[in-house]
């Protein structure tokens, strides 16, 4: 299979059985994606195919050929932080870090298809991301700030 | 976990897809929201999977008297479409699983999977949709509600495939889907497809059917007759919420005992019935 993984093009054989988030943590090593439930619940293993947002645990990889991924890695260059991550950290929206990079994936998607956020919005819109440390009042925060500063 | 060792085909059209499925033990592969985590937890285990989640010519929304729905068309895309005269598509696309579920799953996936706490069964069972199947034999159609026949099962038989779906638009009808749940991203506890027609305050015709309270959607008639050609007063109201639990007995589980599921649907019902007469 053929994929672009945040602007890099990588081929490998797989086999058909390979879910995404193994693929993209073994066999890249782009571990920034996280294994949280491994059942389409928790969102820590959110990535963008082709543009939205997938739980990568429950796609196979071979789902992804030909496509393009973003992943946590591929959000911010040269060692800066993206706009969504700054906003993560100034408004204290991580405690232990497991669901984070899913996130901040997420949000990511929001922000570039969302306009008008409201904050109820936002925990719809986050419905498919659970935070253990329940957090997210401050992720809810900074997805708002992150929105503020984008526009700005 | 990781699903057992598996066989994938990517067919170009329709044809080759059931022409491999015939005498192959195979699924079909859409999204794969449903199916991906039952063949991780190993429930199911078929030798191939066919992956018809990229093939444009099962993707469409097509508006008109009936409108169509390919079966690959995936819930973000409904989500995203107000249809005229079938609004309860959006408003029960909008409410499947999260975002990213519906970023990847397909409406002619969760019809096929027909688990019984679902979206979309009830609502199409509600709009008297019908299921356009196609095999290597030809087409056949059915209708939603015989579509449906129990827990995770329809009448599709190994060799076909849900093609489309057809739903002639309920134009001047109110409709909403509403559905229940303990915690965020759950199945339905219980969810409700209503559309009724009103016409200088008499209801003409009224359309009820729940999830998650059965093996397959509930439509209840008896609630629908005891509000056709009413005027929907409170009394009206309470008769069609007391003839919903008739002839039903829903499941006991984690989520809900089978009296409180009978208690929210009728509140459900009410609220709802209330709702489209005070804003009429």
């Amino acid at each position: 299979m053929k994929v672009k993984v945040n602007g890099v093009e990588y081929e490998d054989e797989v086999e058909p059985r390979t879910l995404l988030v193994d693929f993209l943590r073994d066999n890249l090593n782009l571990t920034g994606t996280k294994i949280g439930c491994d059942t389409t619940t928790c969102g820590a293993c959110t990535v963008l195919v082709n543009g939205r947002s997938v739980k990568s645990c429950t796609m196979l990889a071979i789902q992804a050929n030909g496509k393009e991924i973003l992943t946590i890695e591929g959000l911010s260059s040269d060692s800066k932080l993206n706009p969504i991550q700054q906003a993560f950290k100034d408004n204290f929206a991580l405690q232990c870090g497991y669901c984070t990079a899913g996130m901040i994936v997420q949000a990511h998607f929001i922000l570039s298809h969302e306009r008008d956020l409201s904050e109820e919005k936002v925990r719809d819109m986050i419905h498919g991301n659970i935070c253990r440390c329940t957090g997210y009042q401050n992720i809810v925060n900074a997805i708002l700030d992150a929105s503020r500063r984008m526009r700005a | 976990m990781y699903p057992a060792q598996i066989g994938y085909y990517k067919p170009q059209n329709v044809g080759e897809a059931l022409e491999f499925m015939e005498g192959n033990d195979a699924k079909i592969l859409a999204g794969g929201q449903s199916l991906i985590p039952m063949l991780k937890l190993r429930i199911l285990k078929p030798k191939y999977l066919v992956d018809i989640g990229e093939l444009a010519e099962l993707s469409f929304i097509k508006e008109g008297e009936e409108t169509t729905i390919g079966s690959t068309t995936k819930h973000w895309e409904l989500a995203s479409k107000r249809i005229s005269g079938l609004e309860i598509i959006q408003n029960a696309a909008s409410k499947v699983g999260d975002v990213q579920v519906r970023n990847v799953g397909t409406v002619g996936g969760s019809l096929s999977n027909a688990d019984p706490s679902s979206d979309y069964p009830a609502v199409f069972t509600a709009l008297d949709a019908t299921m356009i199947i196609r095999s290597r034999r030809g087409l056949r159609e059915e209708k939603a509600e015989d579509f449906f026949k129990g827990p995770f099962t329809t009448s599709l038989d190994p060799s076909e495939i849900l093609e489309r779906v057809k739903v002639k638009a309920l134009k001047g009808y109110k409709q909403v889907y509403k559905k229940i749940v303990r915690r965020a991203g759950d199945y339905a506890l219980v969810g409700l497809a209503l559309a009724i027609k009103i016409d200088s305050g008499m209801v003409k015709d009224a359309r009820i059917a729940f999830t998650g309270v059965g093996d397959k959607p509930y439509r209840s008639r008896e609630a629908e007759n005891e509000i056709k050609d009413t005027k929907l007063t409170d009394s009206d109201i309470s008769k069609a919420v007391e003839a919903s639990v008739k002839g039903i007995n829903p499941p006991s589980d984690s989520r809900g005992s089978s009296n409180y599921r009978k208690e929210v649907m009728k509140r459900l019902l009410k609220n709802s019935l209330e709702e489209m007469r005070n804003a009429s």
